[in-house]
């Protein structure tokens, strides 16, 4: 009888799913071990809107009224509000480990916050004010600062973020980009990412999403990507990544040994009845041996187990136990074929900026460096010198190594844009020095905390030639501006004021007053007599 | 005949001493000492826009680059073919010139004293350091020498023209021009102390102002031309009132616009501009009688007061003290003045390292060296002025000469 009412139950929730042809919801989780111990998670929900348009026309927007049934109305609101075609978001905390962890799932891994986005022009309001809204739109939806990446922090890059999807034809659209490294992502921006899930965390692979575990993480980011693709319509996907480190959850054990409920703390007790497709992919390990509960579904032939969940009644914790109960930190094998590092040297005015790309690979690689910085960093490209494995090669322009493709120097408190086109010779480390100047800013510019320094963002290293990953990302930088003395307007207002005055006053002095002879006595009453007379 | 020859040799071997300098470290160690070169002289900043000019991107467009476009042009050959070492043979046309507007001012071919002017500027400190830095504030002091020099001898438009484009490159400059044409008109002979006004012919004043318009309008139009637009304007020209660089500077606006309240920032920078202008035309018209005096008073005013000083600029005024002998005796209080000086000379090099090098020191100690240079220099133009005008009254036994 039980067997008979949970089979109408699931005819029933999937006539609901079939009857709602124009969106679709699937959902999956891939577990990769490293390394060095930690676990690579990736949570991906894609809800699928089947349209033939990304935006409504201005028009539209008053007359159509807005109902979706999986999409999240709050964010199709604002797409549709500030004609967002394409949108990525992410905030992310710590800084993604290339050599260790290799490349991650979702290419966006920069510290803190960043925002790109394709929107169309044209209609009555500029690109401007539509990524001023959508910015504060996604500030009150995430509960992050968005609001934050004002025209201060935004830019136009020309080469770098192409768009991942299709832009609709017959509008021009403009990429907005711009970077926040000092956000940080917390639970109070989970809260609101959960919200936006058909299933919440009460079903499916969100029920893992424990944000005691997840913020504890050595590496963690939620992102926000929405694209339109001509032939299945607008697509969110909405992503959670976490590293996390189960030799130190294991505490004195130091055992890399994991489950759901050792790494999250939670298991997946129900599947999300909506979902057309729920799956958990696990990485297999070729090296060290080891087991994997409960048994697999499948296996891909990559070498990835797939657990599906629709078909999964039980509660599942799926764990991976080592041979080796002990993990043994092994020195890191880096397989990345290409490694960057970026370092900020220099005082608090004048500075060097230089990166270092390694081509570990027998070819030539052509790659994009892509630089911004806050309004007050002035580079002198002037100065900008390559080296090739220590070699110097001479200073630009024009230089064979380096193309700049695109830049717009800081202008009234825009940020500064570099997009340069490097070539990288076959196995072999190229260094771009160039000279960075730090301007002096008023004190009402500074942030509260002002002797600590700026964060700088990530510099973006894009391949050219489509090998590898799409995007890499440097650290953040931290650069300190020499500080004034917060304490001292008015003191500064009264003494600069003082000696304008008395210089004014003694030049009119002169000026004016006429000279007379007074008559001199003796040296000793001199001066009472000339008092006399002046009064 | 000989002792002229000492005189110039003399002014040659510091000359040739002063361009080995040139050959040793410190020029790249000074270069980019923001006491020595401003936002709009520094040669860092020059190199950066004739990079930008000749790799197609608009210099103007950033707030890197705040020279003018003639200037572009010009460092274009300049840089291309002599390499940095331009300023070398400048600043001994400029010291050239000083000692000729000596001549002519006081009538006379007194050795020793050329050999003063040519010391005093060739081996300024003040002077010396900002051309060792490449700082276009070198020329900008040649260039207002050069035209000091063709005023006096009655040359309208070289002079007009040299003084145009430096107005160019440096607006507050502009300001000089009442008493240059009126040094124009009048002679340049000393009347400190025959201070009898001339008569002014009105109808030759306004064409020489035209004059001075014209090439200033020319100047401009070929910049706009070179640069391509008329945005380098609000870059170059607007920075002089605007102030958007705040980098700390021996003047007095900048940690005065760091500090400033954002709602009143528009306020305070009109009075600071509108500060500069009040001076010119009652100095320009109680100084009448001597006009080439007029115009070292204002300098000094405008080196002192103008929104991104170096040391150059006060140099200049402290140098041509050298032309005036005359009123040195009549100084009222020339010790602390020289005392101030030395107090700031030691300090702002000091505290300035302490802050932006070290990183240890406070804004505070260097915004209070820049005080009391600024105090120095003030004190110097006051008592420069009173002298001026108490050397008119000479001396009367039993009297002294007070202010009413």
């Amino acid at each position: 009888m039980l067997v008979l009412t949970i089979l109408a139950l699931q005819l029933a929730v999937a006539f609901a799913a079939g009857e709602n042809d124009s969106e679709q919801f699937s959902e999956n989780l891939r577990l990769r071990p490293l390394q060095d111990g930690r676990l690579s998670s990736t949570f991906e929900f894609v809800t699928i809107l089947r349209t033939r348009t990304t935006v409504e026309s201005e028009s539209a927007f008053h007359e159509q009224a807005q109902h979706y049934t999986l999409f999240p109305l709050a964010l199709g609101q604002l797409l549709r509000r500030y004609a967002v075609s394409e949108l990525h978001l992410t905030l992310n905390s710590g800084k993604w480990n290339y050599e260790s962890w290799g490349d991650p799932d979702y290419p966006s891994v920069a510290s803190g916050a960043e925002m790109w986005a394709w929107i169309a022009a044209g209609g009555g309001e500029s690109v401007d004010q539509r990524w001023k809204g959508l910015t504060n739109g996604l500030s009150g939806l995430l509960c992050a600062s968005m609001g934050s990446l004002d025209k201060k922090r935004t830019t136009s890059p020309s080469i770098a973020f192409r768009p991942e999807g299709d832009l609709p034809s017959g509008k021009s659209h403009q990429l907005l980009y711009a970077t926040l490294p000092s956000e940080n992502v917390c639970t109070e921006n989970l809260t609101p990412f959960i919200k936006m899930l058909p299933c919440k965390a009460k079903s499916g692979i969100a029920m893992l999403l424990n944000p005691h575990r997840l913020f504890d993480a050595d590496w963690h980011g939620m992102g926000v990507h929405v694209r339109w693709l001509a032939q299945e319509g607008i697509e969110l996907r909405l992503t959670f990544g976490a590293v996390l480190n189960p030799v130190r959850l294991s505490l004195n054990a130091m055992s890399r040994d994991w489950s759901f409920r050792s790494v999250f703390d939670r298991t997946i007790s129900r599947p999300c009845p909506i979902a057309t497709s729920s799956s958990i992919y696990v990485k297999l390990p070729y090296a060290d041996p080891y087991s994997l509960t409960p048994d697999i579904s499948r296996t891909a032939p990559e070498g990835v187990a797939i657990y599906d969940l629709r078909d999964r009644l039980e509660e599942l914790d799926v764990k991976m136990r080592w041979r080796d109960p002990v993990f043994h930190f092994r020195p890191i094998e880096n397989k990345q074929p290409l490694s960057v590092r970026r370092l900020l040297l220099g005082g608090q005015t004048r500075a060097d900026l230089s990166i270092q790309l390694m081509n570990k690979e027998n070819v030539t690689r052509q790659v994009l460096w892509l630089e911004t910085m806050p309004w007050f960093i002035y580079f002198y490209l002037h100065t900008l010198t390559a080296t090739i494995d220590g070699n110097r090669m001479g200073k630009a322009p024009p230089h064979s190594l380096t193309r700049i493709a695109s830049y717009a120097p800081p202008t009234d408190h825009k940020p500064t844009l570099l997009e340069c086109i490097v070539t990288i010779p076959p196995l072999s480390t190229v260094q771009l020095t160039v000279a960075v100047e730090k301007a002096s800013i008023a004190y009402t510019e500074h942030p509260p905390d002002a002797s600590r320094g700026w964060d700088l963002p990530p510099a973006v290293i894009q391949p050219l030639d489509h090998h590898g990953p799409r995007r890499i990302y440097t650290s953040t930088l931290l650069g300190d501006l020499p500080t004034p003395d917060f304490s001292m307007p008015y003191n500064v207002i009264i003494m600069t004021c003082t000696l304008v005055a008395l210089f004014f006053g003694s030049i009119f002095n002169i000026l004016t007053r006429s000279f007379i002879w007074v008559e001199v006595e003796g040296d000793d009453d001199a001066q009472d007599l000339v008092k006399q007379k002046t009064e | 005949m000989s002792s002229i020859l000492t005189g110039g040799r003399l002014g040659v071997l510091i000359f040739a001493l002063r361009s080995a300098l040139f050959f040793t470290p410190l020029p790249a160690l000074l270069r980019d000492d923001a006491q020595l070169s401003s936002t709009l002289t520094s040669y860092t900043r020059l190199k950066e826009g004739v990079y930008l000019f000749r790799n197609g991107f608009d210099p103007y467009a950033g707030g890197v680059f705040r020279q003018v476009g003639l200037l572009v042009y010009h460092a274009l050959m300049f840089i291309a073919q002599c390499s940095a070492n331009y300023v070398v043979p400048v600043d001994g046309l400029a010291a050239w010139c000083l000692v000729q507007i000596w001549r002519i001012r006081s009538n006379t071919r007194n050795v020793a004293q050329e050999g003063l002017i040519v010391t005093v500027y060739l081996l300024h400190p003040y002077l010396l350091l900002p051309t060792l830095a490449l700082s276009t504030s070198t020329l900008d002091n040649a260039l207002l020498i050069l035209g000091l020099y063709f005023a006096a001898y009655g040359k309208p438009s070289p002079a007009l023209l040299i003084l145009a484009i430096l107005a160019c490159m440096s607006p507050p400059f502009a300001l000089l021009l009442p008493p240059i044409i009126l040094l124009l008109m009048g002679s340049p002979v000393s009347s400190l102390a025959r201070p009898i006004s001339p008569q002014i012919d009105y109808r030759r004043m306004y064409r020489l102002t035209a004059e001075f318009l014209l090439y200033f309008s020319v100047l401009t139009l070929i910049s706009s031309f070179v640069a391509g637009g008329w945005s380098w304007t609000y870059k170059t020209w607007g920075a002089v009132i605007l102030l958007p660089d705040l980098t700390p500077n021996p003047g007095l606006w900048w940690y005065f616009f760091t500090e400033m309240f954002d709602d009143f920032r528009p306020f305070f920078l009109m009075v600071f501009s509108v500060h500069l202008l009040i001076y010119v035309a009652p100095i320009s018209i109680k100084l009448r009688h001597d006009p080439l005096f007029a115009s070292f008073i204002l300098q000094g005013i405008i080196s002192t007061f103008k929104s991104y000083p170096t040391l150059a600029d006060p140099g200049l005024f402290t140098a041509m003290f050298a032309i005036f002998p005359e009123i040195v005796l009549h100084l009222r209080h020339p010790l602390p003045t020289v005392m101030l000086h030395v107090h700031a000379a030691l300090l702002l090099p000091l505290f300035h390292y302490l802050w932006i090098v070290q990183g240890t020191g406070n804004a505070n100690f260097f915004y209070a060296s820049t005080l009391v240079f600024g105090l120095a220099n003030a004190a110097a133009i006051v008592d420069a002025l009173r002298a001026g005008l108490r050397i008119g009254f000479g001396e009367k036994p039993g009297h002294e000469l007070i202010q009413r």
